[in-house]
């Protein structure tokens, strides 16, 4: 294209992003924020990601890649590119970057938003395409394999380590989301629930019925959901069926527990085949109609660009825009896991090298953009509900008046009777303290949806968006389970024998067992957390995925300075820097600072002086004390295992600017075409 | 039934179960027997029962990957 064209582009996304920054105090277009965007995306992909492409990981088509070489019809399947860029963009997307950006709006849409374009830019799709291009070298290798062989077998254990301890954290914070959105929930409850017999009878069909016919179960299976989620409206409304589908939190956290253990254990083909069928279908739907919806109705942001709450006050968690911000969205600019799949399946299917440009870095930015567009879901409701739905019970109290006080108090409205109007409109008894981003997220999305069908269907879409998280968040929970039982397996064979044995029963359920206790655990710490689980469970959430960021791009730039390039390799260092600066910060003070809200170990002391001063019930208490603990010990990990992997990542790029490491460049290029 | 429409909607909605079933990742036994034809002419074709069968294990070998 023309350089005009160009130059074009890139006024248009500063007239996008100027519209954003100077119209504080008046209501700004959703347009602006999805044109500043999509432009800079534009610009980005043109410009830096060919640098990157040509000069940094020098992708060249007359390598031959493992796709070919090891075709096996099976994993390793030469696919074309668009095929694989959708491939790649599914297993990427999660719920990660639906409800980050809606728990960092508490700052206003503005500081998210310049974070996830920003961020992915420079930080998110470099990572995931350098990773990418690394594993394709390399016959598709895993970043644990890359760690161990390209930095040391020390680093290759601590990445493992970390990659376990972030699985349970994730999962743990993924089923609290479940947890909040279906607390109370009858018509919810019941369409999760149908979930796992529709799963059933799909993996039945496509395994004994019609071996292999997944296409024709995965329709069906998809008409069943549909049926499920109107049955729901009539089950939560019949005052027998009604009481018998509305469970408390704790209830629903003990269920997902055993459904986890349960689920785990029984061959994939029996539920993990057909769910994961199922919600990429629904995923992928939802995905493109809420970007329908967004372009058709453009609605206006009514949160502010900039709220007060950047001064580390806000209600829905604590800690100032630097460095929570960052830490809270974390998938949408830089989640290391993806550095998981771009090490995973997608090396074993790229066609041609050059391919990986579009796939690593191009569906990255389409996952930031899937993030802009959870910004605005939440950006265009009333703040006063932004925060009534988003701030702990015991900051807003436990009734409608009492709820509009603490948000008038925040400096924002709240209408008489408004929330109860949204509730209602929903098909909900209450939407007070709906912590988690969940349900703000469908709210916004309901609304969205409303505007292009009409108001008629407003409450089949706010749980249809419910059923959409729930799903692939379900989905995570069989498969982190899963992944993290082989994972307790090999690790834990190393120190006793018969844990190793990966077919044996009894290993299986005392490692099944293992992993789903140690998230089981933070679960429940979670749902019982006065202040929600979300303040503290979160921000852990986020430190280790951008932990396991760093590792990724400690591994990354070993690559880079490996295949004697260090003169490039500022492209990881700079994101580097920036995670390490803002994962150190975040651990730090969720360590140790002053504030009780903030710092695991001041809340430690003024639970303690509560205790002893006879308001706290000493047992509650010790429990509060002992989660508090446990969660510092495990920022206090994540921080080492960081510094450890980058301090011995340094020691090889020092050594091969010595010349006293090989540069392992002859190795890299050992197959010719 | 199926004769009543045309043969390009047909081919069309076809092409789009096939790009929907390889961005799913789910298993195409039609093109493994392509690649066995190709690349491994001596070897007996599997059932699509045991294909299926081969498939799952291929995919969740580990776990599988995914994310957040």
């Amino acid at each position: 294209m023309p350089a005009i064209i160009w130059i074009l582009v890139a006024l248009t996304g500063a007239a996008g992003w100027s519209m954003l920054a100077l119209h504080n105090g008046e209501t700004v277009n959703a347009a602006w924020l999805v044109l500043a965007a999509v432009c800079s995306y534009l610009v980005a992909y043109r410009f830096y990601s060919r640098f990157i492409a040509t000069r940094v990981v020098a992708l060249d088509d007359t390598i031959t890649t493992p796709a070919h070489r090891l075709a096996n019809g099976r994993d390793f399947v030469p696919t074309s590119r668009w095929v694989l860029f959708g491939h790649h963009f599914a297993a990427i997307a999660g719920a990660g970057p639906l409800v980050g950006p809606v728990l960092a709006a508490q700052f206003g849409y503005l500081p998210g938003t310049i974070w996830i374009v920003v961020g992915v830019i420079l930080g998110g799709a470099v990572q995931d395409f350098v990773i990418l291009a690394g594993s394709v070298r390399r016959n598709g290798k895993s970043l644990g394999q890359m760690a161990k062989d390209e930095i040391g077998p020390f680093t290759g254990m601590l990445a493992m380590i970390a990659i376990l301890a972030i699985m349970v954290i994730l999962i743990a914070v993924l089923t609290l989301i479940v947890v909040k959105a279906l607390a109370e929930s009858p018509w919810g409850v019941f369409t999760i629930l149908c979930t796992i017999p529709i799963a059933l009878a799909m993996g039945f069909w496509m395994k004994v019925i019609r071996p292999g016919k997944t296409m024709e179960a995965t329709i069906a299976g998809v008409a069943l959901l549909l049926l499920a989620l109107v049955a729901g409206r009539w089950v939560a409304a019949s005052p027998t069926l009604g009481p018998m589908f509305t469970l408390s939190a704790v209830t629903i956290s003990w269920g997902l527990m055993i459904y986890g253990f349960v689920a785990s254990v029984p061959p994939v083909w029996m539920l993990l085949a057909p769910r994961d069928y199922l919600s990429t279908f629904v995923k992928s739907a939802t995905i493109v109609t809420l970007g329908a919806g967004i372009l058709i109705t453009l609605p206006n942001l009514q949160l502010p660009a900039i709220t007060h709450f950047i001064d580390g006050t806000g209600p829905v968690f604590a800690g100032k825009l630097f460095p929570f911000c960052f830490i809270t969205i974390a998938c949408g600019a830089i989640s290391g896991f993806h550095s998981l799949v771009s090490s995973g399946t997608t090396p074993k299917m790229l066609d041609k090298e050059s391919d990986a440009r579009v796939i690593g870095y191009g569906a990255m930015l389409m996952e930031s953009f899937v993030a802009v567009m959870a910004i605005c879901a939440a950006s265009i409701l009333d703040p006063g509900v932004y925060f009534a739905m988003n701030a702990p019970l015991a900051l807003l109290g436990g009734s409608a008046e009492t709820a509009a006080a603490a948000v008038q108090h925040w400096g924002f409205t709240l209408a008489p009777g408004q929330m109860e109007a949204v509730a209602h409109a929903m098909g909900e008894t209450t939407l007070l303290a709906r912590t988690g981003g969940a349900p703000t997220l469908a709210v916004g999305m309901a609304q969205i949806f409303a505007g292009v069908f009409g108001k008629g269907l407003t409450a089949l879409w706010y749980h249809f968006a419910i059923m959409f998280e729930a799903l692939f968040i379900l989905t995570s929970i069989d498969a982190g389970t899963r992944v993290g039982r082989f994972m307790v397996q090999e690790l834990g064979g190393h120190i006793w024998k018969p844990l190793g044995h990966t077919s044996s029963w009894f290993s299986t359920i005392v490692s099944s067992a293992l992993i789903v206790a140690a998230w089981g655990w933070f679960l429940i710490q979670g749902v019982t957390d006065p202040l929600g689980g979300i303040n503290s469970l979160w921000p852990l959430f986020g430190i280790s995925n951008q932990l396991l960021a760093a590792v990724a791009l400690s591994v990354g730039t070993t690559l880079i300075i490996r295949a004697d390039r260090a003169r490039y390799a500022w492209v990881t260092l700079l994101p580097l820097s920036w995670l390490l600066a803002v994962t150190s910060t975040a651990a730090w003070q969720k360590m140790f600072s002053d504030d009780p809200r903030l710092g695991f170990l001041s809340h430690v002391t003024q639970t303690a002086a509560k205790v002893a001063a006879g308001t706290l019930d000493p047992a509650k208490g010790g429990r509060m004390i002992l989660n508090d603990r446990i969660d510092a010990a495990l920022c206090a990990m994540f921080l080492l295992i960081t510094w450890a992997v980058v301090v011995s990542s340094a020691r090889v790029w020092v050594g091969v600017g010595l010349g006293t490491r090989d540069t392992g460049r002859g190795k890299e290029a050992a197959v010719p075409a | 039934m199926i004769s009543l429409i045309p043969s390009e909607a047909r081919d069309l909605l076809a092409r789009a179960a096939t790009t929907f079933r390889r961005i799913a990742g789910m298993p195409n036994y039609d093109a493994y027997l392509e690649h066995l034809r190709a690349h491994h002419p001596e070897c007996a074709a599997p059932s699509e029962k045991e294909y299926y069968e081969l498939y799952l294990a291929g995919k969740y070998a580990g776990g599988g990957s995914r994310c957040c």
